[in-house]
């Protein structure tokens, strides 16, 4: 068994120690207590046939095929579902048994169409493989009796068909919708011989609820249900592991390759993050690296009037050095800076702060995670001492009480959902804090013990609240918050006030007192409690505040340093926890340390050789206002379309505009790029050689299935600009020697290597030699700072205020098919789903305003105006609109503020005070807003 | 040893801009003294602003209709100090 065939135990392991003792066809096994006959048996290299089983899925004894005998009990069990015994002695292989599996295999057989040679899962297909092992030679009932072979073929869903007349109706698919999805949309329709797989209630797959994660056909043993890549390209004869590129789950793959076309992406068993699932991006969404958008070769222009041109890499490169150079000589050293980005590797961050501090000579570089969670990384520091979640997804397993705030985990983080609602399913009760009725408030087998409909913007009033309830009904962890916490007292003074109280949070929330006080009580009580968040958290003027009081609340409650528990941020981008801990922010140095410290800029200055600034850089949306006042004049933007993702529109461009030089490095001509006059053709994710790190801290290798299609890896492009610009010492062999510089100056990536992470999959930081193979649950004994610190956060509203002019609020989100900015998933068949965005509206608020369903409207705010088509949704509350930011021609950062979060200045995109209206007949002949075009 | 880069100061920045940022900074440390809040507010604006945010804000406190809140202006005329 190699990795294109993984090995199947047939069921899922069971946690512990091996303690049973059996004996299989004369072997002795040790399995832990609860393991199954069938994987106890595969363990000690002996494979049971079978069929309707497979190590994802709890075991389902319908296909008869891995009977058994064992010594004692009468008639042959299955062994998928005959858990081990002490002393057990089993028999796989016996006339009998033969004789009974080849009876099983000749009725399956004769519903089956035998066109092997021909069928899309030749080669790949366990009911070929099973007729060889059973020894199948004849189907003696013969093939003319009443069969299926006739049923059509639903190729309804953009990237699989299911093909139901090779359906042997094992459930396998059915299970893994339910048990590893947890969405429910497959059932079995009809009884005895009727009985088919079927999309929820007799619809095609498009139509259903599916929601294209994968399961399914990752589970089905036949051709059933078969990749289209796999039909039209044939089976992969090769894999390389690697780790997906779209959100900060970080999910495990294997890409499967024949030469280099990549035939499809595989969830991989053993990924940490991901344990064997995936979601619709991940699974199927990768065509656009081969898109024929993708630039490949320099392109560039003297002025934005002109067209781009290509050039050869020597040229493009040398034209930016002496761009840089002659503008720091005319404007100052401060002039320039740059921005690295989340969707690439640890590495390829890791020299682009290295460019800017050391050849740029300042400290002008940040990242997309501005926009984002940079209050993850302020409020985590300032409380617990380091800008991270504090556990590894698996934690949320152990948890009984979820606190999910400002976080829409089916859309945005569909795997991790998978694993909490699977948790849910068990038990664990959910408390929901948004606006909107997210999915998770009532899905299949799911309901939320309490949803907290809080108005957006009041955030810290909704959690000093909770807070004040536990603390004043004398539920407060004390043992806890003496031994480990310090500004105590200050802080159950300050959240003692009745300022803090629930009845004066439900006047600014919205939310009932009663609610308040109910969550809090079963927050409080767990036993295990744990806080998932998301940017509804974070994009807010009081973000950092937000944070800190959700860590308060783990704090005072005792939630903090063991499984099941903590304070998680629900990461956007693939790596903008790694381009954090890169040091991408204008104030850190690599591992989050302050460019004013002597001692940790001195290790830079030493290895690096040149000076380092003791003074912040500017931050993306300083480096907006200063390109406005003339005081900063060149960027490099590295994998963020900034013109698109940051707000208000319109200043992003007239700043960027304003610049004497924007050097773009992308896969695509984004907006930002129509306004650069530079663009370096950028590597997929298909083309790297590094590492991600996901929202656990969970570092993972990607590995390259090919050479770079631009003929040079982006960290290469980055020294030879640096070099250009006269800084010869920045050199690299390869990607693995700047993981080794990385290990050997940041102490919480001290241990880690390629070779390690080669040897063990993935580590999480901290890895180093008191965890050398990382730190899956922080702040156990203490706190990285020593003593957790309550601060207290006293409720500042937002100044984005409804008006008599605009009376709604907007709130902005993603949904599961697109990612992002769209730059990727809109270049794949994911557009079936969500081809624009849409204003989600309150039919009532629709309604007054003359609005039908589907209509273009106006939405207009203090900023800017742009249109969209209404959608009428009753998950949103009154008064309240929602859209996504995926397609740049509705342009929803056209009318956000400039509003940003007071410590950190991350955008306000969560509040933005709207009017809404109905678009007349002349006003829908011309858009508000327009893409721009190239060279615009 | 410190590299150090000459600061200008005075409208290399919005103004107002930086004005309404400290604003926004005074207006989360109500619940401390006027004291307290003003050297906190200072220490937050050193740690993660940019000289030329800083030499701005300390530009802006010497017009007596700066706009800034009587927080942020002592904190600016602490970092005035430092200046």
């Amino acid at each position: 068994m190699g990795l294109l065939k993984e090995h199947d135990f047939g069921t899922p392991a069971k946690p512990g120690a091996p303690t049973v003792t059996l004996e299989i066809d004369g072997a002795q096994v040790c399995v832990p207590d609860g393991t199954s006959v069938m994987r106890a048996a595969a363990t000690a290299g002996i494979d049971v046939p079978k069929l309707c089983s497979t190590d994802s899925l709890e075991p389902f004894g319908s296909c008869r095929l891995c009977l058994v005998e064992v010594d004692g009990v009468r008639g042959t069990p299955s062994s998928c579902t005959l858990p081990v015994a002490e002393g057990m002695k089993v028999t796989t292989q016996s006339a009998k048994l033969e004789k009974l599996r080849r009876g099983v295999m000749e009725l399956y057989i004769s519903d089956h169409p035998l066109d092997c040679l021909t069928c899309a899962a030749n080669g790949d297909c366990e009911l070929q493989d099973m007729a060889g092992v059973v020894g199948l030679r004849e189907v003696r009932y013969g093939y003319a009796g009443e069969n299926h072979l006739d049923l059509a073929k639903d190729t309804s869903n953009p990237y699989f068909d299911f093909d139901s007349s090779k359906c042997i109706v094992c459930s396998r698919c059915v299970r893994a919708c339910q048990e590893v999805q947890g969405t429910f949309a497959l059932t079995i329709s009809g009884q005895g011989f009727e009985s088919r797989v079927s999309p929820s209630a007799g619809e095609s797959f498009f139509d259903s609820e599916c929601v294209s994660c994968g399961a399914c056909v990752q589970a089905c043993p036949t051709g059933t249900l078969q990749e289209k890549s796999v039909v039209d390209l044939g089976m992969p004869t090769r894999t390389v592991l690697t780790t997906c590129a779209y959100c900060g789950v970080g999910c495990s793959f294997k890409a499967e390759l024949r030469g280099t076309e990549l035939v499809r992406m595989v969830p991989y068993k053993d990924g940490g993050a991901n344990e064997g699932h995936s979601c619709v991006k991940g699974r199927f969404a990768f065509g656009y690296a081969s898109h024929p958008d993708r630039v490949l070769k320099p392109l560039l222009r003297e002025r934005l009037t002109d067209e781009f041109r290509e050039v050869e890499w020597d040229e493009a490169i040398s034209f930016v050095a002496r761009r840089l150079r002659e503008i720091q000589a005319r404007y100052g050293p401060g002039s320039i800076g740059g921005i690295s980005s989340s969707r690439t590797t640890n590495e390829e961050v890791y020299v682009v702060q290295r460019m800017i501090r050391a050849a740029f000579g300042n400290n002008n570089v940040d990242t997309c995670a501005r926009v984002c969670h940079s209050p993850t990384g302020f409020g985590l520091k300032q409380t617990f001492g380091t800008s991270a979640g504090t556990q590894d997804f698996k934690s949320v397993a152990q948890a009984d009480v979820i606190l999910l705030i400002g976080a829409n985990p089916t859309d945005g983080h569909p795997v991790f959902a998978s694993r909490m609602k699977k948790r849910l399913r068990q038990g664990a009760k959910l408390i929901v804090a948004d606006p909107r009725r997210i999915d998770l408030v009532r899905s299949p087998h799911v309901e939320a013990a309490y949803h907290l409909p809080l108005r957006p913007g009041t955030n810290v009033a909704l959690m000093n609240a909770m807070a004040h309830t536990i603390v004043t009904e004398g539920l407060m962890n004390t043992e806890f918050v003496a031994e480990r916490c310090e500004r105590v007292d200050e802080w159950v003074e300050f959240i003692s006030r009745p300022e803090n109280s629930a009845e004066a949070a439900a006047v600014i929330t919205g939310v009932p007192v009663e609610d308040i006080k109910a969550a809090a009580r079963l927050y409080a009580t767990g036993p295990n409690s744990a806080i998932y968040y998301g940017l509804g958290v974070t994009e807010h003027s009081q973000g950092s505040t937000m944070v800190m009081a959700m860590a308060n609340l783990a704090m005072a409650t005792g939630n903090i340093g063991r499984e099941g528990v903590g304070v998680n941020p629900l990461r956007g981008q693939n790596n903008v926890q790694g381009a954090c801990d890169m040091g991408s922010f204008p104030h850190e140095l690599p591992g989050y340390r302050h460019v004013s410290d002597d001692a940790v800029r001195s290790i830079f200055e030493n290895l690096w050789g040149v000076s380092l600034l003791a003074e912040p850089g500017l931050r993306i949306p300083n480096m907006f206002d200063a390109a406005v006042a003339g005081s900063f004049r060149g960027l490099f933007v590295q994998g963020e379309d900034i013109a698109q993702s940051d707000p208000n529109t319109a200043h992003v461009q007239a700043a960027l505009s304003a610049l004497d030089l924007l050097v773009v490095m992308d896969l695509f001509i984004n907006e930002t790029a129509k306004l650069a006059h530079v663009v370096l053709p950028g590597t997929s994710f298909l083309e790297k050689d590094g590492t991600f790190t996901n929202a656990e801290r969970r570092i993972n290798r990607v590995r390259p299935t090919m050479a770079p299609k631009t003929g040079k890896h982006e960290w290469q492009v980055i020294c030879e600009i640096a070099q250009a610009m006269g800084y010869e010492e920045m050199r690299y062999d390869s990607s693995a020697q700047i993981m080794d510089e990385i290990a050997a100056t940041t102490p919480t990536f001290a241990g880690v290597s390629f070779e390690l992470l080669d040897k063990v999959g993935s580590v999480q930081w901290p890895c180093n030699p008191a965890a050398p193979l990382g730190t899956p649950t922080m702040h156990v004994d203490k706190f990285v700072r020593g003593k957790g610190q309550l601060i207290p956060t006293q409720y500042v509203p937002t100044t984005e205020r409804s008006t008599r002019r605009f009376p709604l609020l907007l709130t902005t989100g993603r949904i599961l098919s697109q990612y992002n900015v769209g730059a990727q998933t809109r270049r794949t068949a994911n557009v079936a789903w969500h081809h624009e965005d849409v204003l989600e509206i309150h039919p009532q608020d629709a309604e007054v305003r003359g609005i039908n369903d589907g209509d273009s409207v106006r939405l207009a705010s203090r900023i800017g105006e742009t249109t969209l088509h209404a959608k009428f949704s009753d998950r949103m509350p009154l008064g309240i609109v929602y859209t996504t930011f995926h397609h740049p021609v509705s342009g929803a950062n056209v009318v956000t503020t400039e509003n940003s979060d007071w410590a950190t200045n991350c955008p306000e995109y969560k509040v933005t005070a709207v009017q809404v209206a109905l678009k007349t007949a002349t006003e829908s002949a011309r858009p508000a807003h327009e893409e721009l075009p190239v060279g615009s | 040893m410190a590299a150090e880069h000459k600061i200008a100061g005075g409208h290399e920045m919005a103004p107002a801009r930086v004005v309404r940022l400290a604003n926004d900074i005074a207006a989360q440390f109500s619940v401390q003294t006027d004291e307290r809040a003003a050297k906190a507010i200072a220490a937050h604006i050193t740690m993660f602003w940019e000289p030329r945010m800083t030499a701005e804000l300390v530009f802006a406190v010497r017009n007596p209709d700066s706009g800034l809140s009587p927080r942020a202006e002592a904190a600016a005329r602490l970092l005035a100090t430092q200046h």
